[in-house]
């Protein structure tokens, strides 16, 4: 478990490292001269220069490169170049916003769609089986923003339940908790659908295993055996598949974010692109790939402990 | 005399196929001893698995049609409901399944496996009784440093080992009928003799019936009390191990005991010539027939009934002729 471990950390640390490289190189090529767009077309050339050299700009791209990783690796996001403030107290300061939004979503998703799922797998061809099959379909070809703001224009304009925009007064939780609903929905609407076919699929794939069969041969309850026996093996594929998908579904919070104007690192990131803000996109994009990666991590070590096949040691050892 | 633990009467099995209906078991009868064990035998689609799928009432989904009954201890099986069939299974009736590697749950440890079968007969016994149990019956099962291998998964184990733990399960479940569907086929020769032994040794704590399926005439002269030949859906002999396999009477048998003891003059193996009847095509005489190296006019037009001969019954309307 440990030596799977190890090597699973080097992978993630390549992993960043490589996505830090494309992520330069990316800011390096995309068209639009930061120092005009952000300065305007008024500035006069010393102010420009000025800036430029500031930034660092002037400087040839390898040496760029080595500045960007060293100063990441030594902790230091650089500086914003509007505010002048860090990156780093940028996006510390919006980051609970998304983890917050991305969890519950996912939570939602998981709450209610694995149980779909296993009711539609062991009721095949029932009443809610098909409807679920019909409405999952729907809601995964829709993107989230969409139904953001068909939600909104329903419980918040038509209605008039819940609040529109933002975040919430800091501290008040029940009003933070009321603007999160609608946000949360939209993501998770999508998910919801996602996550019951999976288990669906995965579930009826396990229930035709012979090792099911056992079960109800030595008379286990039905209960017991989709429940315990079924469903550890046939969450193994799901969160395989989910653990991609929470890629997905940090980009879905991006935009999500945008239509609700609520703060986050989507807001963010979209805000600091349309202002050719480097620093800031480098940085938060860069804390979302680790994040990314690090979920990732997570649920490649959740898998290996809900399938001992894919641990290298344990108890028994070797087969005999 | 006594009842016999199980009697099936008549049983028909039909499955419905692109092709048509086909007749899985064309009128099966057949009874089971108390504390005696019978040995099923017959190739590959002769019926012998859906038989024992049966007894349990696990039907493959395409199954259009059953009737007859298998009477279980004075209850008939067939009649009753999914949930009173549930209580029978891991109680009364236990299974051991073919293929070892595939029959056990990858992501639970032997011991989830066994204690959750002993929990089925005694609800509620503490986990730590039930690991004792359970740590018992892997040792009764020839199974070394069996505290160790509780908690080792099924994929850290041999095939064989893996086959003694589902004995285990068996044996934890003490059931009246033990049903063990060709429990050796997917093993190696060496291993398939030791877990032939290891049940013949278990014959004390199994005080129940046992049946068991096998294509290998051998094994089940040397395991068992009573022997039923199957083909093509049908029981074509049966009658005390002993008798049979001395006196075999439809030439079925006598054509799989070639098969199995004897080599031709010029030392080539024997087989049946000939295949086996396709379950689709309807049944209008002997189901061997187009095989028999003794058919007659007569045989394609009568079905043969099971009928006493010196050594049992059999299904063969000659069989005092070719003796």
């Amino acid at each position: 478990m440990l030596r799977y471990f190890f090597s699973r950390l080097v992978t993630t640390v390549l992993i960043v490292f490589g996505a830090m490289l494309l992520l330069f190189l990316l800011t390096a090529v995309v068209p639009g001269d930061p120092a005009v767009t952000l300065l305007g077309p008024q500035a006069s050339p010393e102010l420009v220069k000025r800036f430029v050299s500031e930034m660092g700009l002037d400087q040839p791209i390898h040496v760029r490169l080595w500045r960007f990783f060293a100063n990441v690796l030594s902790g230091n996001l650089g500086v914003d170049v509007v505010s002048g403030r860090s990156v780093w107290s940028l996006v510390l300061n919006v980051l609970p916003d998304t983890l917050i939004l991305t969890f519950s979503a996912i939570l939602l998703a998981v709450v209610t769609g694995v149980p779909l799922g296993i009711y539609a797998a062991t009721h095949r061809g029932s009443l809610l089986d098909n409807v679920l099959a019909f409405v999952s379909v729907a809601f995964i070809a829709v993107p989230s923003f969409v139904i953001a703001i068909f939600l909104l224009l329903i419980f918040s304009i038509w209605l008039d339940w819940l609040p529109v925009l933002g975040a919430g007064r800091s501290g008040d939780f029940w009003d933070a908790a009321r603007r999160l609903i609608l946000p949360t929905l939209s993501i998770a609407a999508t998910w919801i659908g996602f996550i019951a076919r999976l288990v669906r699929t995965s579930m009826l794939e396990v229930l035709n295993e012979p090792y099911i069969r056992t079960s109800r041969a030595y008379g286990l309850s039905e209960r017991m055996v989709t429940y315990k026996y079924a469903l550890k093996n046939a969450c193994i594929p799901t969160i395989a598949v989910l653990g991609l998908g929470l890629g997905r579904l940090l980009g879905n919070a991006v935009f999500v974010e945008i239509v609700f104007a609520r703060p986050g690192l989507g807001r963010l990131i979209y805000g600091a692109i349309s202002e050719r803000n480097f620093p800031v996109v480098q940085g938060a994009v860069l804390v979302v790939v680790v994040l990314f990666v690090l979920i990732n991590l997570v649920v490649d070590l959740s898998y290996s402990a809900l399938d001992p096949r894919i641990r290298r040691d344990g108890a028994g050892g070797s087969p005999v | 005399m006594v009842h016999p633990l199980v009697s099936i009467r008549d049983l028909k099995l039909e499955a419905s196929t692109n092709r048509g209906v086909a007749h899985i078991l064309r009128g099966i009868s057949l009874e089971i001893g108390r504390g005696r064990i019978l040995g099923i035998v017959g190739e590959s689609g002769s019926g012998k698995s859906s038989l024992a799928q049966t007894m349990l009432s696990f039907l493959p989904a395409n199954v259009s049609g059953v009737s007859g009954e298998i009477v279980f201890d004075g209850v008939d099986l067939l009649k009753l409901r999914p949930s009173e069939v549930q209580s029978y299974r891991g109680r009364r009736i236990a299974k051991i399944f073919q293929d070892p590697m595939t029959a056990l749950n990858p992501v639970f440890t032997v011991a989830t496996h066994l204690v959750d079968v002993i929990r089925r007969r005694e609800p509620g016994l503490p986990r730590k009784e039930a690991l004792r149990q359970a740590e018992a019956a892997l040792t009764s099962v020839g199974i070394a440093d069996a505290r160790l291998r509780l908690e080792a998964y099924p994929h850290q184990l041999s095939g064989g080992m893996r086959q003694r733990v589902m004995i285990a399960m068996a044996l934890l479940v003490r059931p009246d009928l033990l049903i063990a569907d060709e429990p050796t086929t997917a093993l190696d020769a060496t291993v398939e003799a030791q877990i032939v032994d290891l049940l013949k040794s278990l014959r004390q704590e199994l005080s129940g019936s046992i049946v068991f399926i096998s294509h290998h005439l051998g094994l089940v002269a040397e395991l068992c009390d009573d022997l039923c030949v199957m083909y093509g859906g049908t029981v074509v002999e049966s009658g005390l191990v002993a008798d049979v396999l001395v006196r075999p009477r439809h030439p079925y048998t006598r054509a799989l005991l070639a098969c199995e003891i004897e080599d031709d003059a010029e030392g080539r193996l024997v087989s049946i010539p000939g295949e086996v009847q396709d379950p689709v095509a309807p049944m209008t005489g002997c189901i061997f027939a187009p095989r028999c190296p003794h058919v007659v006019e007569a045989c394609r037009v009568t079905v043969p009934a099971l009928r006493p001969s010196d050594s049992g019954r059999a299904a063969c309307i000659r069989f005092e002729e070719i003796a």
